[in-house]
């Protein structure tokens, strides 16, 4: 799957950094180990930030605990330095967790608010120095050197070795979880939100965990800092601090592990280059700023997608393939209902109960009693406004509705979030189509597989061989149902360069990789021409026969829903106005005057 | 009582400040999605222009106009002046940016705040600058139990007015109704005519100038200003602008408001140093419960 081959240039830079301190004079060596400080902390924002898209500009709160955390307990009770690396780390990640809990859910900008705020408490509450903790502006000093039993890192090139192997291994760790299930959660958060949770992903524990992880590697960075200046201050860690750690992760690019330490290197080496110009630096800086972003908007070195080895490029190879993979599903589900009225669950996969969803004192859906029959499609028509994509967002658990039920299986589903709901068997497409853009095609794909998956963050790091298997198996099955809706040779391509017919497609080989036994699909032939419109009723009725599924649409091609229903529920206004077999509602009157007007 | 009314008086005084800085990032906020970090250091420059005036020739325009009249040329000088220099910024560094997204704004807007910042500290020096006792009224007014000085009182109305003014533009004239549906909606609003090429100009004039005049009223009330001053206003200003919902033009005021009398009501009954704290926390406090701010912005997410 992934071919390794000797990388000539990386083996390049690696020799240089290994030899460079001893071609060097102090002060350069010094400048290269803030470079590999800032490194760590633009790589740690770069969780937070890039993989996960949030707006994060109170980081130095976490690279603050982790030195005043390493400062307190190093000079109060003599811990060895080395021991606190790993507390620093934990500290500041329950940190980032107590803190981040209560306001994860907040949207893009008010976030960024809330980050500058706990970035500014921190530093006020170090200089306030409660319970003589933190030793005020002043700061804490006499921190010792860490120390590996008698060798001391003491010297510039130790500490230049230190910081920079730390920095190997933790660059080793993060390529990892970035190529993991984690990574694409992340990416997946990142693009698009509601997509994510529509397609199995806890957006709010992986942001959490985006934090806490960053957090953590941020702390690592304050525990080295402290131990090679000997003494933290407050005005370290200010807004600036902060903002500086944005630029390094926008100036590499986003989500760019090799571009995150380019940045950091050039927020290291730029201002010694214009100590010449001393006192202007920062305004050259800031200029530079605004011209990178001029010209380089996407960072400097922009994240490339994992290219992953397709075998199957050819379209002639594409018919065996598709018959050799065989889609092992790791986790069997059962269609057990357990409600006691089971006579209409049994008949039926999904039931709604009087079900009315209002929006401020705009009543979407009144009182919907919505039965979809088992292995069937039931299409959902009307003009636009009549509540439809309502509904299905109140069904996939967007919207809690104001009152009524929904039962998926016999099991009351009412309320739960949308990543809840697909793991018990739904999926869908929207409206609008929602794929993740910056993502490659089968990466799009996988997300359906994520919530089926349960390698963790150790697991992805270690590459064990259970999370071995395990991404073998989501590639695998990913591929196939790409070669299902016919986008097998697109595979590596990004989602958001497909033509939108294309883009359909995808959407729903997203949606069926996650194995629901219930598909509902918001307007699937909008912006199809004809001869699509055809493919894809031919393409539906295949999958109902192959598959234990049961289908739901909302639709306006009126070839489409004769066509291929079994069922058709008419709304207006909010209101079911009329349901039955497609011959019986084409000529139902009250149909013909919700879309058309009543004859005067 | 008494105390708690001088409070409140210097809670809507500072309050003013972060309103009428508040009111330039919601505007551009609300019409770029672009938070200007620049903003509050255009509001020092507007303090350092408006010293400049003052002090040239040794305040030859108070002696000769008077108090008032060096106070008036100060505040238009300084509205004039900053709002060019907010448009030649919008010019420089947003508009090329714009096309790249949100986020490489915010870096464009971090390196125009380092750059205006630094540029201000190498015209006029790292050290404290003060605006001179002579060019600044200083006698204050009692009225019974309680007094208010008389430069409170200037900026007071004068704030008051200004917000006035620009709500009724805003909220009652076509061009207002043209300003918020570029906010709303950029695309639409060109294909429906309007002109966001104007609207742009007159924001980035506009914001910038108001925050240059709140520069000028600052350096007189506390008549000590340093090229630092500025993230500190811009960062509580923006805060202020988050609390009432961004993108909302009252709000912001109202915000801006209700920040300085939270903060000065936290430093006179807490404690002087834990004040940003308690400011910092009031609003996280206040977005968990109110995820779009206390008034709210009135953008839905279509599903």
């Amino acid at each position: 799957m992934r071919r390794k081959k000797l990388n000539l240039p990386l083996l390049l830079v690696i020799v240089f950094f290994c030899v460079y301190p001893f071609f060097s004079n102090f002060y350069w060596i010094d400048v290269a180990f803030f470079f590999g400080v800032y490194a760590l902390l633009g790589l740690s924002l770069n969780i937070v930030l890039g993989e996960t898209g949030l707006f994060d500009l109170g980081h130095a709160a976490f690279y603050a605990i982790g030195a005043y955390v390493t400062a307190i307990l190093n000079t109060s009770f003599g811990i060895p330095v080395i021991w606190l690396l790993p507390v620093s780390a934990l500290a500041a990640g329950l940190f980032a967790y107590i803190v981040t809990s209560p306001i994860i859910h907040l949207r893009g900008d008010y976030l960024c608010v809330v980050t500058i705020g706990i970035g500014e408490i921190v530093r006020l509450a170090l200089i306030n120095n409660p319970f003589k903790l933190t030793g005020g502006p002043n700061g804490i000093t006499g921190i010792m050197r860490p120390s590996f039993g008698l060798f001391a890192i003491d010297t510039s090139i130790r500490f230049y070795f230190y910081v920079w192997g730390i920095l190997a291994i933790f660059i080793i760790c993060l390529i990892r979880l970035q190529r993991s299930r984690i990574g694409r959660a992340w990416n997946y958060l990142r693009e698009d939100e509601i997509a994510a949770e529509m397609s199995g992903v806890d957006v709010r524990r992986f942001k959490l965990l985006a934090f806490v992880l960053g957090a953590a590697l941020a702390g690592v960075a304050g525990n080295i800092y402290a131990s090679k200046l000997m003494i933290v201050s407050p005005d370290t860690f200010t807004f600036l601090e902060s903002s500086l750690l944005f630029c390094i992760v926008m100036l590499g690019g986003l989500g760019s592990i090799p571009g995150s330490v380019l940045g950091a290197g050039i927020i290291t080496i730029f201002p010694e280059i214009f100590r010449v110009v001393a006192n202007y630096r920062m305004l050259f800086f800031g200029g530079a700023l605004v011209i990178t972003m001029i010209f380089r908007p996407g960072g400097i070195w922009p994240r490339k997608r994992e290219v992953i080895a397709l075998q199957a490029d050819e379209a002639s190879d594409v018919k065996e393939d598709i018959k050799a993979l065989k889609i092992i599903d790791p986790m069997p589900t059962s269609n057990v209902a357990t409600n006691e009225d089971t006579s209409i669950f049994e008949r039926h996969i999904l039931v709604t109960d009087k079900l009315t969803m209002a929006f401020g004192g705009l009543v979407a859906v009144k009182d919907l009693d919505l039965v979809v029959g088992h292995g069937k499609i039931t299409s959902i028509i009307g003009p636009n406004g009549a509540g439809k994509t309502t509904v299905f967002n109140v069904v996939t658990g967007i919207y809690k509705p104001v009152s009524g039920k929904v039962y998926f299986e016999g099991k009351d589903i009412t309320g739960l979030k949308p990543h809840q709901i697909t793991s018990l068997g739904i999926a869908r497409t929207f409206q609008n189509i929602r794929l993740f853009p910056n993502l490659t095609c089968i990466e799009n794909v996988m997300a359906g597989l994520h919530y089926k998956m349960k390698s963790y963050v150790v697991s992805s790091i270690l590459r064990t061989d259970s999370q071995k298997t395990e991404e073998k198996w989501a590639f695998d099955t990913a591929r196939y149902w790409l070669m299902k809706v016919g986008l097998g040779n697109v595979g590596n391509e990004l989602a958001k360069n497909l033509p939108y017919g294309k883009q359909k497609m995808l959407e729903l080989a997203r949606a069926l990789s996650s194995m629901p036994r219930l598909l509902i699909l918001d307007e699937p032939s909008s912006g199809l021409n004809d001869r699509e419109t055809e493919d894809l009723m031919i393409f539906l009725e295949n999958i109902l026969d192959e598959l234990d599924i049961s289908i739901l649409l909302i639709e306006h091609d009126m070839n489409l829903v004769m066509g291929i229903s079994h069922w058709v529920v008419a709304m207006d206004m909010g209101m079911k106005i009329a349901e039955g077999k497609p011959s019986d509602i084409y000529n139902h009157p009250r149909v013909i005057e919700a879309y058309l007007g009543r004859e005067e | 009582m008494t105390i708690l009314l001088e409070q409140l008086l210097n809670g809507l005084t500072i309050g003013s400040f972060y309103a009428l800085i508040a009111l330039g990032y919601s505007m551009v906020y609300g019409v770029m999605k672009l938070i200007n970090f620049a903003h509050g250091d255009l509001f020092a420059l507007g303090s350092y222009m408006g010293y400049t005036l003052l002090v040239w020739s040794a305040g030859a325009i108070s002696q000769r106009f008077g108090l008032w009249g060096g106070m008036a040329a100060a505040l238009l000088f300084s509205f004039f002046a900053v709002g060019c220099v907010g448009v030649l910024m919008e010019r420089i560094a947003y508009r090329p940016v714009q096309k790249s997204g949100r986020l490489p704004l915010v870096v464009s807007a971090l390196g125009a705040s380092i750059f205006i910042e630094n540029l201000i500290m190498a015209i006029w020096g790292p050290r404290y600058q003060a605006y001179p006792a002579s060019v600044v009224p200083v006698h204050t007014i009692s009225l019974g139990f309680f007094h208010i000085t008389v430069m409170q009182l200037f900026i007071l109305i004068l704030s008051f007015v200004l917000m006035l003014i620009l709500y009724f533009i805003v909220q009652k004239t076509t061009f207002g109704a043209a300003i918020r549906a570029t906010a709303l909606d950029r695309e639409m609003a060109t294909i429906l005519g309007i002109d966001v090429g104007k609207i742009t100009l007159f924001i980035f004039f506009l914001g910038p100038a108001l925050g240059g005049m709140a520069g000028v009223m600052n350096g007189m009330y506390y008549r000590q200003i340093s090229f630092v001053m500025g993230w500190n206003y811009g960062l509580k200003a923006f805060t202020a602008t988050i609390l009432g919902g961004i993108g909302n033009i009252p709000a912001a005021m109202l915000g801006g408001l209700l920040l300085g009398l939270i903060e000065m009501l936290g430093a006179a009954y807490i404690s002087s140093a834990w004040k940003d704290v308690f400011t910092f926390l009031i609003l996280i406090i206040i977005l968990i419960f109110r995820p779009t701010g206390l008034i709210g912005e009135k953008i839905a997410e279509k599903v």
